[in-house]
This record gives structure tokens, sequence and C-alpha cells, in this order.
């Protein structure tokens, strides 16, 4: 049951990324969203001004505004190194990412750490909390150094 | 060990200043902006001790160092002074009138001139929206347009994303039924990316909304399109009674203030009596109302009209050589270029390379473009060679191999 487990948790942390990535002229996918993210979920930014916290409706408005503001046209986030800890039904895992202005682009935006819990329900895993930090401490990861014994995806 | 101030509003307008004065205070600390200017011939421009070769400005038709302007704002200067220190609503300087007058001329319309194409905007938008209408303004529409619908108080104001007619015709559906007029508010030409408002589709779109009026900013466009340099606005969409479109005396035009080409003299003078900043702001000093009616004399001249065409010969010139050397860039037909950079890390370098190499352009990050859109601004004018233009793109080639 654990490695059945430990072998959803990646199709979960995928399923994150896709549905806060979305491209030019599109939006987050909101449906999806509430699929992947339990009903209680948090979400939790630190950033250089403040600390943000929001749940999935709160989140959703925040997104939009910025949307339609043209703060953001299009946001391509992915995991390029992982390491998870599963204890029965709770996991937690440390996921770093970076969020590129295309898939294909050769540097990125920004890079960290999204801290992110997740809950095993019925039969797959739903996250919980997703939490990381955009001020520059967080954006200075050695993902090499912090992730050593990780999963690595290298630069996507 | 990260210290977290307290949480506030992701919304509030202190947290958007906080973040923009976060962002501009680290461009300016890399070296990239608010920089000081010595020197300036037009084709060349001295920033901090380094002559380089300007594709930063947006004197499109490279009016600026020409004498007939030079002369006009000297002339004016020995006639008028520095200054008429009156409001408008008092006491005007007589070549407001000439200003206008030929203004006229050029956009076949009757035009309010501005102290600057902002306080333009201030003026006019709270006075054309009245109770009972609502506006809809394009998310990327310049920033004194946003300032400007922000002082509109009788009316609802709705962002729609960029250009996207699908979302306008959901927008008017909607309010259509509950409003007397609906107030589209667009650039012309806009600023950073150099793409033209979709204007066939805007005049289908008056067409099929009768109550849709549209206020066009075509600051970017005045001077180096259209008839005697009236721009792509009112090229297009001069003939209805329905737009407003406002221009811009600095940039191509050369000189200083705004212009608002009305539909009619009532709307002129509504604006010119009730507009807030044509009561309550300075006017346009003497010298700077000479340069602007030496421009319009060198608009209205025939020669105009080939030297536009030059101006677009050297554009195209400058797509060819970056098609040849595999550079990206925008592919619309403005003097507006702009090259996509992967993270603003990758534009500052570029930028700082382009500098090395002998060029300045202009970084452009957020607020000026979205997050994730990133890259190096750079214009095409009067003031450019051919082997400038050559120059350039060879050096962006080198830059984005590197």
């Amino acid at each position: 049951m654990f490695d059945e487990r430990l072998a959803l948790l990646g199709g979960a942390l995928d399923a994150m990324y896709e549905v806060i990535s979305f491209s030019e002229g599109s939006e987050p996918d909101w449906e999806r969203m509430a699929h992947v993210f339990l009903p209680d979920a948090r979400l939790t930014r630190i950033t250089p001004e403040a600390v943000d916290s929001y749940d999935l409706a709160s989140f959703r408005t925040m997104a939009s505004e910025m949307l339609e503001k043209g703060v953001y046209t299009a946001f391509h986030e992915a995991e390029v190194a992982r390491k998870a800890d599963v204890c029965g039904a709770v996991a937690h895992v440390l996921s770093a990412y970076e969020t590129k202005t295309r898939p294909g682009a050769t540097t990125c935006l920004s890079r960290g750490v999204n801290s992110v819990q997740l809950l095993w329900d019925r039969g797959r895993w739903r996250v919980l909390s997703l939490f990381w930090d955009e001020t520059p401490d967080g954006q200075k990861v050695d993902v090499a150094a912090t992730f050593a014994n990780g999963v690595r995806h290298g630069q996507r | 060990m990260v210290s977290a101030s307290p949480v506030r509003s992701t919304m509030s307008p202190d947290r958007g200043q906080d973040v923009v004065y976060r962002i501009i205070s680290e461009a300016r600390a890399r070296g990239t902006t608010v920089r000081t200017a010595g020197r300036y011939t037009g084709r060349t421009i001295e920033i901090e001790g380094s002559v380089l070769r300007n594709f930063g400005g947006c004197s499109y038709m490279g009016l600026d160092r020409r004498p007939e302007l030079t002369d006009g704002a000297a002339a004016a200067l020995r006639e008028y002074g520095t200054q008429l220190s009156v409001s408008r609503v008092y006491l005007q300087c007589g070549l407001y009138e000439t200003l206008e007058a030929k203004l006229q001329q050029m956009t076949g319309r009757p035009v309010l001139v501005t102290p600057s194409t902002t306080l333009g905007h201030l003026a006019a938008l709270p006075v054309l929206v009245r109770e009972g209408d609502a506006v809809l303004i394009d998310q990327f529409a310049h920033a004194s347009l946003h300032a400007a619908t922000a002082a509109v108080r009788n009316a609802p104001v709705r962002l729609v994303r960029h250009s996207r007619m699908d979302r306008l015709e959901e927008a008017l559906a909607d309010l259509a039924p509950r409003h007397a007029h609906i107030w589209l508010v667009v650039d012309g030409l806009y600023s950073m990316f150099g793409d033209f408002a979709p204007f066939e589709a805007l005049s289908r779109l008056l067409d099929r909304w009768p109550q849709l009026r549209l206020y066009i900013d075509d600051a970017h466009g005045t001077g180096w399109l259209g008839t005697h340099g009236r721009g792509g606005a009112l090229m297009h969409l001069g003939h209805r009674r329905e737009v407003v479109v406002a221009l811009s005396l600095n940039k191509s035009f050369a000189a200083a203030g705004g212009a608002l080409a009305v539909p009619d003299e009532t709307t002129k003078n509504r604006i010119r009596l009730c507009g807030g900043p044509m009561i309550f702001s300075g006017p346009i000093q003497p010298p700077m109302l000479g340069a602007a009616v030496a421009s319009t004399e060198v608009h209205l001249h025939p020669s105009h009209a080939q030297a536009q065409a030059e101006l677009l010969s050297r554009i195209d010139y400058a797509l060819e050589c970056a098609d040849a050397a595999g550079v990206p860039l925008a592919t619309h037909r403005t003097p507006i270029f702009f090259v996509p950079c992967d993270s603003t890390d990758e534009m500052n370098d570029r930028a700082r390379a382009l500098h090395r190499d002998g060029f300045w352009v202009c970084p452009s990050a957020f607020p000026a473009v979205p997050i994730n859109r990133p890259g190096i601004r750079f214009t095409v004018t009067m003031h450019n060679e051919r082997e400038d233009i050559e120059a350039l793109v060879a050096a962006l080639a080198r830059c984005m191999a590197s």
C-alpha cells in the first residue's frame, strides 16, 4: 500500500503544477484545481511585501484580478526536484520549481521551493497546503544540495 | 532566515506601490533604469559618459533637431517669454488658436490642445462619460488612461483582455441593456509591443452596437502615420462621430502637450470649459507652443508624406535585417520593436551587452509589460541610418547567441 501511495504522489504533484500553469490567452484550470486540491486547502506565499494566505476561492479572486490587469498573461511552472516523506495518509513534499515564460525557455523567471502537504483521500492524493517563498532568500535554492537524496527531473 | 512583514491585502494600492518600488529599485541598482542623459544629437545620446546610438526614443520622425522647430521655439520665446502663467480659462497665449487651427487642418476635426496627453485624458474622460454610461478599458491601455478612467466617478469601469474581440462582445452584450453609452478606452498603437488596436474589427463593432463609443489614445501613432501624420486611429475611424482620439504633441511631433481630436465643436467646448486640467493645470509654455506650430507646418507640407515613406522603409529594413539574422521581433510594421527574453536576468544581460556595443535600448519588465513577457524594446526613427540599424541587429544577434 505504501509503495502504491508513493507511486501516485508524482502524479498528484504533476497535476498541481498543471492546474496552476496556463498558456497565453488562457487561465488556470479552476475546475480541475478544485479536484486536485482539497476543499479546505490553503495557499500561502511569502513576498518581500507581505505574507498572503488564501483559500481556493480567494486565490482564484487574486489570480483573476492579476490576469484582468495583465500582470501575467501566461504562467508555466514545473517541478525540477523533489524530496518526499509519506506517513500513512500524510505526505509532505519539498518540490523545487522553475517558473518560465514558456515551457522551452532556456532561463527561468524565478525558482524556489514549494512546500506541499497532501492528504490521501479515498484512493488519491489531494493538496491540503501549498506554501512558497517569493523573497530573494526563498529564490536562492541550491537544488543539488537540498535535494541530494530526492527525485531529480532536470531542467524543464 | 526570512522575516516577513505583516499580512496586508494583496490588492491594496499601497501594496501595489511597494511592489513597483521594489522592482524599479532593483533595476536601478543593476544600472538599467533611472539613468541620466547628456548631449543628444538625435542619432546619438550620451548616457553617463558613453556616446550611444539612440534606439530608445520615440521621436519617430526625427523632428526634434529640425531647425524649423528650434527656430519656432526661439521666435516664440522672444515674443512671449518663458511662460504665460495664467489658467487658460482666463487667458491663453495667442499661439493656441494658431496651433488648434493647424491641427484641425491636419486631422480634419475640431481639436483641443491640452497641457499633455495624460492631462488631456484626465480632462476629457470625466466629461465625456456621463451618468448612466459604462466604461470598458483594454488591460494594456496606457497607464495614463487607467488613471483617467479611475477619475470617472459616475460610471462603472471594467477591464477587458487585450484586443480580445470575443471578450468585448460579451461585455457589450452584458452592459448594453443597462447603459446609455459604453465607452471603450484603448490605445491606437500600443507602446510596448508595437501592435495596433484592431481598427477594422472596432469599426464593425461600432456598426453593430449603436451605444458604443471609442476613446483612443494614439500618442504613438501621431506624426509618422496617416495623412499629415494624423495617426492610425483617425486614418481608420476619423469619419466616425462616435470616436474621440487623443494625440501627442511630444514623441514624433517633437514639441509639447496633447491634443484631442473630437467629433464637433460642442464636445470641444464642453471639455475646454469643464475638463479639470483645462481649468486648474498650467498651460504649455510659449516656446513649446512655437515649436508645436512649426511642427504642424512640417506635417502639413507635402514633403511629410515622403518622410513618412522613408521611415516605413527603415522599419522594413530593420525587419529584413532581423529576419536574415534570425532575431525574433514583433512582426507589426511600426517603429516599435520588441525582442522577447526568457527572464529579466537575460533581459538585463542583453541590455548591458548592447550598451557595451554602443547602443541605447530600453529593457522592459513589469510593470511596463506583464511579468511573463520581459524583453528589449527598441525603436527605429528617422534618426537611425541604415548602417545603425544593421549594426544594432548584428549586436542583438551576437548577444542572443552568447
